[in-house]
């Protein structure tokens, strides 16, 4: 039936930040296995959930170059994410999906990639970054610029060292002012300041953006001054969703369902849709 | 000659529906509240009612729906996917709006992912319409071009004779015409006189409203501020409505056994469109009212080619504040444009 899920055994749970968690999940059964490895495209999205508790709408943190797993990470806020943060190696969650669009990559091939992200909206970016860097042949010059509120509140530290370490990958790392700690060896700003400072050239380049909606609002005007044109800039919007499937009538913005038609859209489609329904 | 389906031959043909495996569902008044239940014969039934208070979608997509019977133990998590049972029904009485509802809603269970609940029950289902042949001040199926004859959504349409006796048959698609030959023996062909119907008056330009809506700049109006302040939020015109079709999934039981459910949901709730976060896009009820009209005249139009309201009035009717959809597309109709 449309609303069943898959059932998923917890392979491992590591903390990225305070409250919050990534869990790494298996298939148990292989159909369902089978299923995902043929319809998931970075970019969409699942509802996790735990029977007694609900189900939670977030991004697949995974690129689609790697489907043994599905990796989620989510902050631990109401009941279903609450009792998520506690599950253990072994124990059974839910997994219903993949559903929605996806960023189109093979687009962005031969083209410079500038993948900006704020605090914990670098999980679905990493779908897009690992599933790029995967082929990292078939694109040009990567700049990743990561923000968060403090230190510890950034997630994936080890990937953000093994980035950082990488020769062919540009990686900006910033918190807002006051969330350095004294060792903090990197920029200390608002994300859009500091893209602003890195100035990556517009020339062929795409740029994905995820983040809190406040984020995304000063981030695209810095975008559109660095001459970043509309069509150019990809982000994902989250709504609260029920059914992810275009039904339960409230993930709308205007006439645009971000279950079905999103949630991945070009900034160009974004400032088409009405800014009061955001 | 036209198949006549008189009164009196209205419990043989119950019988024969039962015995052929259909559970029998009509209007029936209880408690002041009418609304489609299974009958056991004719008297059962409250046919004279202008519109029963709920409709017959409840029927269709019932305010709470059982999904999945979940167990929890310290081995295994077991569950059992429940479907709606099996049973035919013959939906005796409906009126033409709410019929129309139900079409309506088709496309919103089937598009992309099919809803099989919807579907299984809508598959199941012979709907019996019966024409208006009065209306009160709130019907308004004539503003969004149905009528109180419209087949839209039905399998069979009743007329009513004049003389009271019975009823003119009129099948519309191969279900209705094999639900009535299977009781022909209990119709009559006669030549018979049908009531006249109930005249609706048209209470607003619906070209007019689309219009104005499809308007980028209405959405940031003020008319949506001040129209809405009656508004208390209490949800009632959605869960009243034939096309309303909005619902939430929760878990619900204790820590070891529960049901996970669809259970309806309203646009017009504070929390419907509220993130984790604490951001709700829709954070008052000018927006969530806007919403509402907006997704009914504009949106669903868009989507599925046809606006998701079938002109019951319903949403006016038992409006406790007395707003509802029809005072706000008159007032629309009548902005300068």
């Amino acid at each position: 039936m449309i609303y069943n899920p898959f059932p998923m055994r917890v392979v491992s749970k590591r903390q990225e930040a305070p409250g919050v968690n990534t869990l790494k999940l298996e298939f148990v059964r292989e159909e369902d296995h089978e299923f995902f490895r043929q319809n998931f495209k970075t970019g969409m999205f699942g509802l996790y959930g735990i029977y007694g508790e609900g189900e939670s709408t977030f991004c697949v943190a995974s690129p689609e170059t790697r489907k043994e797993y599905i990796e989620c990470t989510f902050r631990q806020s109401g009941r279903v994410t609450g009792t998520l943060a506690n599950v253990d190696a072994g124990d059974i969650v839910t997994f219903r999906g993949p559903y929605g669009n996806r960023f189109p990559i093979e687009e962005f091939e031969g083209k410079n990639l500038l993948f900006i992200a704020g605090g914990i909206a670098l999980p679905p970016t990493r779908s897009v970054i690992w599933s790029c860097l995967d082929q990292r042949e078939k694109y040009r010059e990567v700049t990743i610029v990561y923000g968060a509120r403090t230190v510890a509140d950034l997630v994936y530290k080890n990937e953000l060292d093994d980035w950082k370490k990488r020769d062919d990958v540009r990686l900006v790392l910033t918190v807002d002012p006051g969330g350095e700690t004294p060792d903090w060896q990197d920029h200390v700003g608002f994300v859009p300041t500091i893209l602003e400072q890195a100035a990556p050239s517009p020339d062929n380049t795409i740029a994905v953006l995820c983040g809190p909606p406040i984020m995304i609002k000063f981030t695209l005007a810095a975008l559109q001054r660095l001459g970043f044109s509309p069509e150019n800039v990809y982000t994902t919007l989250e709504n609260r969703m029920k059914c992810g499937v275009g039904k339960c009538g409230r993930c709308n913005v205007g006439s645009v369902y971000i279950c079905k038609e999103g949630p991945v859209f070009t900034a160009a489609e974004v400032q088409a849709m009405p800014q009061a329904d955001l | 000659m036209t198949r006549i389906l008189l009164k009196n031959k209205l419990d043989d043909c119950i019988v024969t529906w039962r015995n052929a495996g259909y559970s029998v569902l009509a209007p029936v008044k209880r408690n002041e509240m009418g609304s489609f239940s299974e009958v056991q014969k004719a008297s059962d039934m409250s046919l004279d009612l202008i519109l029963p208070e709920r409709t017959i979608k409840d029927r269709f997509f019932p305010q709470t729906e059982p999904m999945i019977r979940y167990k929890i133990s310290k081995q295994q998590i077991d569950t059992e996917t429940m479907t709606p049972p099996d049973t035919k029904s013959v939906c005796f009485g409906v009126r033409p709006c709410d019929a129309a509802g139900l079409e309506i809603d088709d496309p919103l269970f089937g598009w992309d992912y099919k809803d099989q609940y919807w579907f299984k029950r809508r598959n199941n289902s012979v709907i019996v319409t019966i024409t208006c042949t009065a209306s009160d001040d709130f019907c308004m199926c004539t503003s969004v071009k149905l009528s109180p004859e419209s087949t839209k959504g039905s399998d069979v349409m009743l007329r009513p004779l004049s003389n009271g006796n019975g009823w003119q048959v009129e099948t519309i698609t191969e279900r209705g015409k094999a639900l009535f030959d299977s009781v022909s023996v209990h119709l009559s062909d006669e030549k018979a006189e049908t009531a006249a119907l109930a005249q609706v008056p048209v209470r607003f330009n619906v070209e007019q409203v689309m219009e104005w809506l499809a308007n980028p700049t209405s959405f940031e109006s003020q008319f949506w501020k001040d129209i809405a302040l009656r508004c208390i939020g209490c949800g009632s015109c959605t869960f009243l409505c034939p096309t309303c079709h909005c619902f939430d999934i929760q878990d619900e039981g204790d820590t070891y056994n529960g049901i996970r459910r669809k259970n309806w949901d309203s646009c017009s709730f504070a929390n419907f469109t509220m993130h984790t976060s604490g951001h709700n896009p829709r954070n008052t009820q000018s927006t969530r009212w806007r919403q509402r009209i907006m997704h009914k005249f504009n949106y669903y139009r868009g989507k599925f080619g046809v606006n998701s309201c079938s002109g019951c009035g319903r949403c006016t009717r038992q409006c406790p504040v007395d707003m509802g959809i029809t005072e706000t597309l008159q007032a629309i109709s009548n902005l300068p444009r």
